[in-house]
């Protein structure tokens, strides 16, 4: 176990190292630079002018060069300078980063709590009015378009209902206390995550169903019966334990596009998150900022993954990690 | 098989039930927990209590001279202020300054320097401006900007127009007052609106520590690093607080020297989707719009809803001087022949362009100047106008030897279609439009015009930039009020790999005349002169026609019903310039300025 553990981290870094740099050499392919924005923004900008930026930024190098530079920094612990946001990438993207995870695990949690449910009971009842229900809800979730869901739920629940905020990440009052602020950051929450979760509720249902179905229908859930376990032991830990596998794989990879998939969210809402940072900064040509995102969605991606195969020994005895 | 099939009656469905039930329980006992009737404050009107407005835009650290954003010159205008200033009619006036130096009133000078001709203008800053601390504001801090300005170590959008100034000399018995000394002699001298100031008090030592390193000055300025700070603001409002990404919250500055502002808070919200801004704004999460708001469409759009629906908005437009057109690509084969070009303008109706798309709010453009402008002329003795007539346009292209066949394309004597490529940016809405239209009324006197929008990073920064859009491209330019075209018209910005690709002038429209026109134009004080010059470039423009004028984008705002005192501004200055003024209790704060017609 700890063999493969170490084995699959030192397989991650890697991935980690050579995706930067194809990210980094993507970037650079895209037209313009960031001395470009500033020579639209002011017209009288003089060439010699342009040319010093460059220099100045290290722009004029090569690629390799740049790419060395940067990780060079990233590993003395700095995060570099955002052109767009003319401050430390670090002030700006901590605070987006924990905004972000925040409303994605809310989602999350609430799309599990919602989805497995349906999708065991709609596997268990298979052909029902009751399943016909659940996939037809399945379905909407996933065919309908978030923005959409997100606008509608503006309009029903800040307009016409005007029960939540239309959107932001907190009120602006500087008198309240510490429980006060923290109700009224979930409130601020309630849409965003509702929105949000609508999609994944879809995906997981759906998941759920299919796995659970296939799980009930194999040959030892009948020994299971007929050597007399109780119906619950027999769905609980022979049923739904067999149909986790494919559960934690999509579970786990779709913790990793809630991040970019929050994007859509984050705008409506206008909430102050980490996927509308990185849109704008990859629009701006900001490098340093775009990177260290890039770096922490690939990273993010690469640990799900290793939690994921992890979790599989977990589900699944038979699974071995020698 | 069917041992995966439940049996009915068992305790599981009624379990798995419960289960469910009490999901659904909790989840919404969490968002009835959570709910609060009412609590957008929807329908009420604000008072001066606080003000919220909404923007779209993006908005970065608020230090004046390595900000580029629009919205942070529209959140700094609330903080500080220039010297001189454009008001809201469009006038040049002194703000920080005590007066505005001219030759004429004695306080610039021309002078001779080792033989060569420059100017001497002596600025005083108002008695009683001080910044957020206290601290007063002195010529140190015009010094310490313009220091910091011309380091080779920090990134700033504009540095040209603070070299323009050679040498600031302090009175030692009165900070206040100091004389510029200005490497050339021009009369753009004293309308420098974008000079910034820096306290100097605060923000040298930092300078000093981090300021011989790359990027070591933006990153430990306290624009960043303290931004609330009130030493670094010294104009109606402080900051409170900002998050970069989010919002602003701006609280009266108790030591501003000019009239006290009627609004005791103002928070700025960045609301990035447009389309949720009428959301917000029926919702009561915002009170109104900034300019750097809604699309001119939505606002169109919501004007109409206001009034059908009795809403308590007043939506407001003025022409600006953002001046949207299209470049012709003189180094195209079919675009060399100026009775081509004449065509293409004979060929459009941009009046009833602007009555259908834009209900008449966006006046059409004759040429680059906004009528908001000083130097705006619409004199048939001083231009050349083109009046729609698609008669005149045909004539003009058999002039050129295009003609007219049966399958209704015009075709040279080589047998050659003439081709048109006509490109803007992909997305945005109004400009795909209007680049319809064009190609329509082409098309109707036998062009083959084809649309090829790109998305706008690859339009400005590739096609544009390096002259590779091979037709015509509709985009804007935004204005200065009385300010030399230079960048876009002058033959030495045509934009080349020798000169780093930095010109605006993207046509690559090279007429010696105008050069010459222009460079003694930047060098004339005469007013009346300077018109003279500034209308016969203008004739050449319309002559030559090196692009095609469409029409001036207006701007528009929703603000409460109940507001005062808001002027729309048509220039770069924005609307917050004049914040102090903005009132939501009329019957309190008498003495305000109007509303904008």
């Amino acid at each position: 176990m700890t063999g493969f553990i170490l084995r699959r981290l030192a397989q991650t870094v890697v991935v980690i190292a050579l995706l930067s740099f194809f990210c980094y050499f993507l970037m650079t392919l895209m037209p313009g630079d960031p001395i470009d924005e500033m020579i639209a923004a002011n017209p009288t900008m003089t060439a010699e002018d342009a040319q010093r930026l460059r220099e100045l930024h290290g722009l004029d190098r090569p690629v390799h060069e740049r790419y060395w530079n940067w990780v060079t920094m990233i590993a003395g612990g700095d995060l570099g300078y955002s052109r767009t946001y003319r401050v430390p990438v670090s002030e700006i993207l901590g605070r987006s980063l924990l905004n972000t995870s925040l409303l994605a695990g809310a989602a999350l949690v609430l799309s599990l709590l919602v989805a497995v449910p349906l999708g065991v009971w709609a596997a268990l009842r298979k052909g029902s009015r009751v399943d016909y229900f659940v996939n037809l809800f399945a379905f909407a979730g996933i065919s309908v378009p978030s923005f959409w869901i997100a606008i509608v739920l503006i309009l029903v629940f800040a307009v016409y209902i005007p029960i939540f905020p239309a959107g932001g990440t907190t009120s602006i009052d500087f008198g309240m206390t510490p429980g006060e602020a923290l109700v009224d950051r979930a409130r601020h929450l309630v849409l965003p995550v509702l929105s949000l979760s609508f999609l994944s509720i879809g995906t997981f249902v759906r998941y759920t169903r299919a796995a659970m179905i296939d799980a009930m229908s194999n040959d030892y859930i009948r020994t299971a019966r007929a050597k007399g376990l109780s119906w619950d032991r027999v769905l609980i830990v022979h049923g739904f334990r067999n149909a986790l596998i494919p559960l934690i794989t999509i579970v786990t990879l779709s913790f990793s596009t809630l991040f970019s998939g929050a994007i859509i969210t984050e705008t409506v809402f206008a909430y102050d998150g980490v996927g509308r940072l990185v849109f704008l900064s990859i629009q701006r040509n900001d490098f340093n900022v775009a990177m260290v995102a890039f770096m922490i969605s690939v990273s993010w991606v690469l640990l799900m993954n290793f939690a994921a195969d992890l979790l599989y020994g977990v589900a699944d005895p038979r699974i071995t990690y020698s | 098989m069917t041992g995966a099939k439940p049996r009915r009656g068992i305790p599981t469905r009624t379990a798995w039930r419960l289960g469910l039930a009490v999901v659904a329980l909790l989840v919404l006992a969490m968002l009835y927990g959570l709910a609060k009737p009412g609590m957008t404050g929807r329908g009420e009107l604000p008072t001066n209590h606080g003000l919220k407005i909404g923007i779209t835009q993006e908005f970065e650290s608020l230090n004046p001279l390595i900000a580029q954003m629009s919205a942070t010159f529209y959140l700094y205008s609330m903080v500080n202020r220039t010297l001189v200033s454009i008001d809201a009619n469009t006038e040049f006036t002194a703000q920080l300054a005590v007066q505005m130096p001219t030759l004429e009133n004695g306080l610039a000078r021309l002078v001779e320097v080792d033989g060569v001709s420059k100017l001497e203008a002596d600025w005083e800053i108002l008695p009683a401006a001080t910044w957020g601390d206290g601290v007063p504001v002195t010529c140190h801090d015009l010094e310490f900007s313009w220091e910091v300005a011309q380091s080779p170590y920090v990134s700033i959008a504009g540095p040209e127009l603070y070299r323009e100034v050679e040498q600031i000399r302090i009175d030692p018995e009165n900070p206040k007052r100091c004389t510029f000394l200005y490497r050339e002699a021009r009369w753009l001298f004293n309308r420098r609106f974008q000079f910034y100031l820096l306290p100097a008090h605060l923000e040298r030592r930092v300078f000093e520590a981090y300021g011989d390193q790359p990027e070591g000055y933006e990153k430990h300025t306290l624009y960043t690093t303290d931004p609330t700070n009130p030493g670094l603001y010294h104009g109606p409002y402080l900051i409170r607080e900002v998050k970069l990404g989010s919002h602003v919250v701006f609280e009266r500055n108790p030591t501003f020297y000019g009239e006290p502002a009627h609004i005791d808070r103002i928070v700025v919200l960045l609301i990035p989707n447009t389309g949720t801004l009428e959301a917000n704004l029926r919702s009561g999460s915002i009170d109104m719009v900034s300019t750097l708001g809604m699309s001119f469409d939505q606002a169109l759009a919501f004007a109409r809803r206001v009034e059908n629906e009795g809403l308590p908005f007043e939506v407001l437009f003025r022409p600006g001087m953002v001046y949207e057109h299209v470049d012709l690509d003189l180094d195209e084969p079919v675009l060399v022949d100026v009775r081509v070009r004449r065509a293409l303008v004979h060929a459009i109706d941009r009046q009833r362009l602007t009555d259908a798309l834009f209900e008449g709010e966006q006046p059409p453009a004759l040429h680059f100047v906004a009528p908001a402008d000083r130097w705006f002329t619409d004199d048939p003795e001083r231009l050349v106008i083109y009046e729609p007539s698609r008669r005149k346009a045909a004539s003009l292209l058999e002039e050129a030897g295009w003609t007219l066949r049966n399958d209704g394309f015009r075709y040279d004597a080589a047998g050659n279609r003439l081709r048109l490529r006509l490109s803007t940016t992909a997305g945005n809405k109004m400009r795909e439009i209007v680049l319809v239209y064009l190609q329509d009324q082409w098309r109707a006197i036998g062009i083959d015009a084809r649309i090829q929008n790109e998305p706008a990073r690859s339009f400005f920064g590739q096609t544009m930039r390096r002259r590779l859009f091979d037709g015509a491209a509709m985009y804007a330019w935004t204005q200065s009020p009385e300010a030399s075209p230079r960048s876009t018209l002058h033959s030495a910005e045509i934009p080349t790999e020798e000169n780093g690709w930095s010109g605006q002038n993207t046509p690559g429209w090279a007429n010696a005349r105008v050069d010459r026109l222009i460079d003694e134009l930047e060098a004339e004080f005469d007013e009346d002169r300077r018109l003279d010059l500034i209308h016969e470039i203008m004739w050449h423009y319309t002559n030559d026609v090196p692009v095609i004028p469409l029409y001036y984008r207006s701007i528009t705002s929703v603000t409460p019903a109940n507001m005062t005192g808001y002027l729309l501004t048509a220039t770069q200055v924005p609307e917050t310039n004049h914040v102090e003024d903005w009132n939501l209790e009329p019957a309190r704060g008498a003495g305000a300025g109007e509303r904008q017609p």
